[in-house]
């Protein structure tokens, strides 16, 4: 149980406002784009036209000639520094500028550096690269095919494959589905999206010939891994680089890599010696930088004649573009997909990943989730809605038969994972009963006697989030423990670093709220700082969710290390011994006599004007925390839609969201992460798309093309929570800004399938656009 | 990307007259917005420019056309286009079959079926965006066409006046147009 604070400490539970807010909504956030330095100059990309082609030539004399142009920098300048390619996040390699060929539309061929941004654009115009077309491979399925043009010359492996992983026991499980009484099968296609972050990516690299040293302003969701991996890869000593992030405006994975344009601004900084400033535009950000998902996934389920689910079995092709630029645990190639046994409790499962090389953009980052689990997720929550279509069983009635009830936990997975805890038949229960769920079967039933449509679509989500322990997790080899150090000033106030970085998850408000909570200083009194290598504790960053589950727990130990130091300095002030010493919020007392006390603040002061001898002076604690386990945040999702017969257009009706995401911090800002998330949720589901035309054109490469969903298109969300607790957090919490992302595109699908359910539909890919359902309609006969 | 894209339009002039301007590449470029033959270097073969601006993408490609097939007595025309951007910003190329039919007395029907395949940043504008163009690149070259028509016989040999390229600018708002006269 978590002690309630009084709403002046405004600890854990209390809808704390957003501390940076008030300089966000005054338009005073600083941002990297922000940033302007004495005798800065701006960097400009050359970029190709074709999906695939060898490059022939690349002639910058025009480009040079235009006044204000300082420099044009090629792949071939880069190669002789040996920069030409870069180490991706995956054991994989990209190019940071090409040198022999491009690989996708967008490739980045040529760098402009220019006095002012403006030349910089016109010069990147007059830089002239001559090319040669090469067949394009769009169709990963067509990507191991004997004649399929080879894209990776560079590897010694002659075809397009990156790797296989399969976890799970595949005997066992072909002989389940064989043997099963019913099966269900489903052929899902997530498709390739872009988080589209409001903030596009970009960096001000600024090298001082002085001091030798290199700062650069980052959009970076991970700043200390960067800064170890700008020394990795630029041979610059580390103590010399200093990465800051500053405000970043969202970022939700696409602000983990790092990219050529960060490695071209820093090279030309250490060849100008001036500070350089390259920002993408909208059209870039969408066509070169991190994608998100493009899985292409089969899940067969196998259950007995009353619906008992046996086994899963899942194959799946992930198309990850030119290059394996895929941020993910370094044991896990497809992530922790392996979640994609869900909420239900059966013995036996297979699933197996192939990862193929295309002529796109280079990526498979985890888009607001943790390495995709949104992939799982979907899949999983869309096959049982299948098996109850097969089964001809009521889709929340199958759900409840095939839970994992409450009693099992901590539960084993058939694929390896130990889920902390979860109730999801009470979070089930408590949808179910806001949405009214049996009169709105009732009145779906009513609707189609009279050939109205109208769905009702139920996701019961498994999360996994918090990487993660260090016996198992790392990114390219540095283990997933976060950080957070604080530091309590003589007159009680303080100041808390981390090694995360809010990228508008609110950090400021949120991390303040747990000193508070552990130590009863007010939230208020409590500064938290994170993005600048220089001053904060080394950690990984903020993705997957692990921002409270690990930085979250290192803020309660470190808080806790405090307060048994200053016990001490109580017991030394009431000239008692710390046994007799009892806490409670923002006080030590002398047990049976709670007047003799003395604040935390008192204490603070007494730590730097009366320390005890032998005691260092001082209240400062760091802890860096390796967790145990990751969280395992559940929910369940209901989605009540109508559609227009005439249009095909899908109107969201209600949507209720009940979250499970343990003890929560602050519950206002809880609340606007799953409102965010399932806006998100919202546009994958119906109008979000990154394609690809057979020549490798993108199609998606603008707003024009890739929408976002505004205050139109945004239903009412109704959200409300359960709470079970993770056993292992040192404060129960779970992780939530991921939840709604993960968990709602299955819910939307299931909807609209349902709607058609009647019609004998039981798919529909994602992106659920009018004209799909149009066509259905019309092939289904409903319209003429 | 990939589009084919099919007009048919009736101009006033006899079949044989349409036809002898149609089968001259030379003549039928300065009807075209934005289009130049530099240079015939085969007896079927030329080489030509052709700039369309679209939004911030201006591409001017430079390449070849062909005459693959010409089939007098039916009044039909195969031609294969194909260019690259002069500053290597993508390619595109055409195959184009035009075919002429009397429909009355001094009026004359063309039709033309063209395989238009884009690669670039041009193409990346999509499909709506690019029939746009062409349908405002086709309406204007009828125009000039009818104009061209009209002329005294012999100054069909001389060349035409510049044509201009079209702008984004006209695209949006012959879209507009559309839009509002419920057109497809």
């Amino acid at each position: 149980m978590i002690t309630k604070t009084s709403p002046d400490v405004g600890g854990m539970g209390h809808s704390l406002k957003r501390k940076e807010d008030l300089r966000f909504i005054q338009g005073r956030g600083n941002y990297v784009d922000d940033v302007h330095l004495p005798g800065m100059v701006y960097g400009q990309l050359v970029r190709s036209p074709y999906a695939h082609a060898r490059l022939k030539s690349i002639n910058a004399d025009k480009a040079k000639k235009l006044p204000g142009v300082l420099a044009v920098i090629t792949g071939e300048d880069l190669a002789k520094a040996n920069l030409a390619w870069m180490p991706t996040l995956f054991f994989d390699k990209q190019m940071v500028l090409a040198t022999g060929k491009v690989l996708f539309q967008s490739q980045e061929v040529a760098f402009v550096v220019a006095e002012d941004r403006y030349t910089a654009a016109d010069a990147a115009e007059l830089v002239e690269v001559e090319y040669e077309e090469l067949p394009v491979l769009v169709d990963p399925h067509k990507s191991l095919d004997p004649g399929a043009p080879i894209l990776r010359e560079d590897r010694e492996q002659k075809d397009n494959h990156i790797f296989h992983w399969e976890v799970g026991d595949r005997q066992a499980t072909d002989k389940v589905i064989q043997n099963a009484a019913v099966t269900a099968k489903v052929h899902a296609f997530f498709q390739r999206c872009h988080p589209a972050p409001l903030e596009t990516c970009g960096c001000v690299a600024d090298f001082n010939s002085g001091t030798g040293r290199l700062t650069v302003y980052l959009t970076s969701q991970a700043p200390h891994a960067h800064r170890t991996l700008f020394a990795i890869v630029g041979g610059i000593p580390e103590n010399n680089i200093r990465v800051i992030s500053p405000d970043i405006g969202g970022g939700f994975g696409n602000k983990v890599p790092i990219y050529p344009g960060y490695v071209c601004a820093v090279v030309a900084s250490l060849t100008l010696g001036r500070p350089v400033k390259w920002i993408e535009t909208r059209s870039e950000n969408l066509q070169s930088t991190g994608f998100a998902r493009d899985y292409h996934m089969t899940a067969e389920l196998a259950a007995s004649g009353d619906g008992k689910i046996q086994g899963l079995r899942v194959k799946t092709l992930a198309d990850h573009g030119a290059f394996n630029a895929a941020a993910q645990p370094t044991k896990f190639p497809a992530g922790l997909f392996s979640i994609c046994t869900g909420a239900y409790d059966y013995p036996t499962a297979f699933c197996e990943v192939d990862g193929v090389y295309t002529n796109k953009a280079p990526g498979g980052i985890a888009y607001r989730c943790s390495f995709r689990v949104t992939e799982a997720a979907y899949l999983i929550e869309r096959a049982v809605d299948v098996l109850a279509q097969e089964l001809k069983i009521d889709p929340a009635e199958l759900r409840r038969k095939n839970f994992i009830s409450p009693a099992k936990f901590p539960y084993k997975s058939p694929l390896g994972w130990s889920y902390d805890s979860g109730d999801y038949d009470g979070a089930m229960k408590l949808a179910l009963e806001k949405i009214g769920y049996a009169e709105l079967r009732k009145e779906q039933a009513e609707k189609r006697t009279k050939g109205e449509l109208m769905g009702i679509g139920i996701s019961s989500f498994v999360e996994i989030v918090g990487a993660g322990p260090s016996h198992t997790f790392d990114i390219a080899g540095i283990k997933m423990f976060d950080s957070c150090e604080i530091r309590i000033h003589p007159t009680g106030k303080g100041i808390c670093r981390m090694g995360t970085k809010s990228q508008g998850q609110g950090h400021e408000t949120t991390y303040a709220q747990i000193v508070a909570q552990e130590l009863g200083i007010p939230a208020a009194d409590i500064t938290v700082e994170e993005g600048d290598t220089d001053t904060a504790p080394y950690g990984l960053g903020t993705y997957a969710s692990r921002s409270t589950p690990v930085s979250g727990a290192a803020t309660a130990m470190a808080a806790r290390k405090i307060r048994e130091k200053a016990k001490k300095i109580a017991a030394h002030l009431l000239e008692c011994s710390e046994g007799d010493l009892e806490w409670e919020t923002g006080r030590f007392f002398v047990k049976g006599a709670p007047s003799k006390s003395k604040t935390i603040q008192e204490i603070a002061f007494a730590a730097y004007t009366n320390h005890p001898q032998g005691l260092e002076a001082g209240l400062e604690a760091v802890d860096y925390y390796d967790p145990p386990n990751l969280t395992f945040p559940f929910g369940t999702y209901i989605c009540v839609v109508d559609i227009d017969k005439g249009t095909g257009e899908v109107k969201v009706r209600r949507f209720v969201a009940v979250d499970d995401c343990g003890n929560v911090i602050n519950p206002m800002i809880v609340d606007g992460q799953i409102h965010g998330g399932l806006t998100e949720g919202l546009a994958i589901a119906f109008m979000q798309e990154i394609a690809y035309d057979e020549n490798g054109n993108v199609q998606g490469g603008s707003f024009q093309d890739y929408l976002l969903p505004t205050a139109v298109e945004t239903p009412h969300w109704e959200t409300d929570k359960t709470c079970t607790p993770s056993p292992h957090h040192p404060l129960g919490a779970k992780g939530v800004g991921e939840s709604p992302n993960v968990g709602s595109p299955a819910a939307f699908v299931n909807a609209v399938v349902d709607a058609l359910a009647h019609l004998g539909v039981k798919h529909i890919d994602m992106p659920i656009a009018p004209w799909k359902v149009w066509t259905i309609l019309k092939e289904k006969g409903v319209v003429s | 990307m990939a589009l084919r894209i099919e007009k048919t339009v009736q101009v006033s002039g006899p079949i044989e007259k349409v036809w002898a301007f149609l089968n001259d590449p030379r003549k039928v470029a300065t009807c075209v917005p934005g289009a130049k033959i530099t240079e015939q270097v085969g007896e079927k073969i030329y080489k030509g420019t052709v700039s369309v601006k679209v939004g911030p993408a201006v591409s001017e490609y430079s390449g070849e056309l062909q005459i693959l097939r010409i089939d007098p007595e039916n009044y039909e025309i195969e031609l294969l286009g194909k260019g690259q951007d002069v500053r290597g910003r993508g390619s595109a190329s055409m195959k184009m079959t035009g075919k002429l039919r009397v429909v009355d007395s001094g009026i004359t029907e063309m039709t033309s079926t063209s395989e238009v395949n884009l690669v670039g940043i041009v193409a990346q504008m999509g499909a709506r965006v690019i029939t746009e163009v062409s349908n405002i690149m086709f309406g204007q070259f009828t125009k000039n066409l009818q104009a061209r028509l009209q002329q005294p016989e012999g100054a069909l040999d001389a060349p035409g006046a510049e044509v201009k390229p079209v702008k984004a600018t006209s695209v949006a708002w012959e879209a507009g147009k559309r839009l509002f006269r419920r057109e497809s």
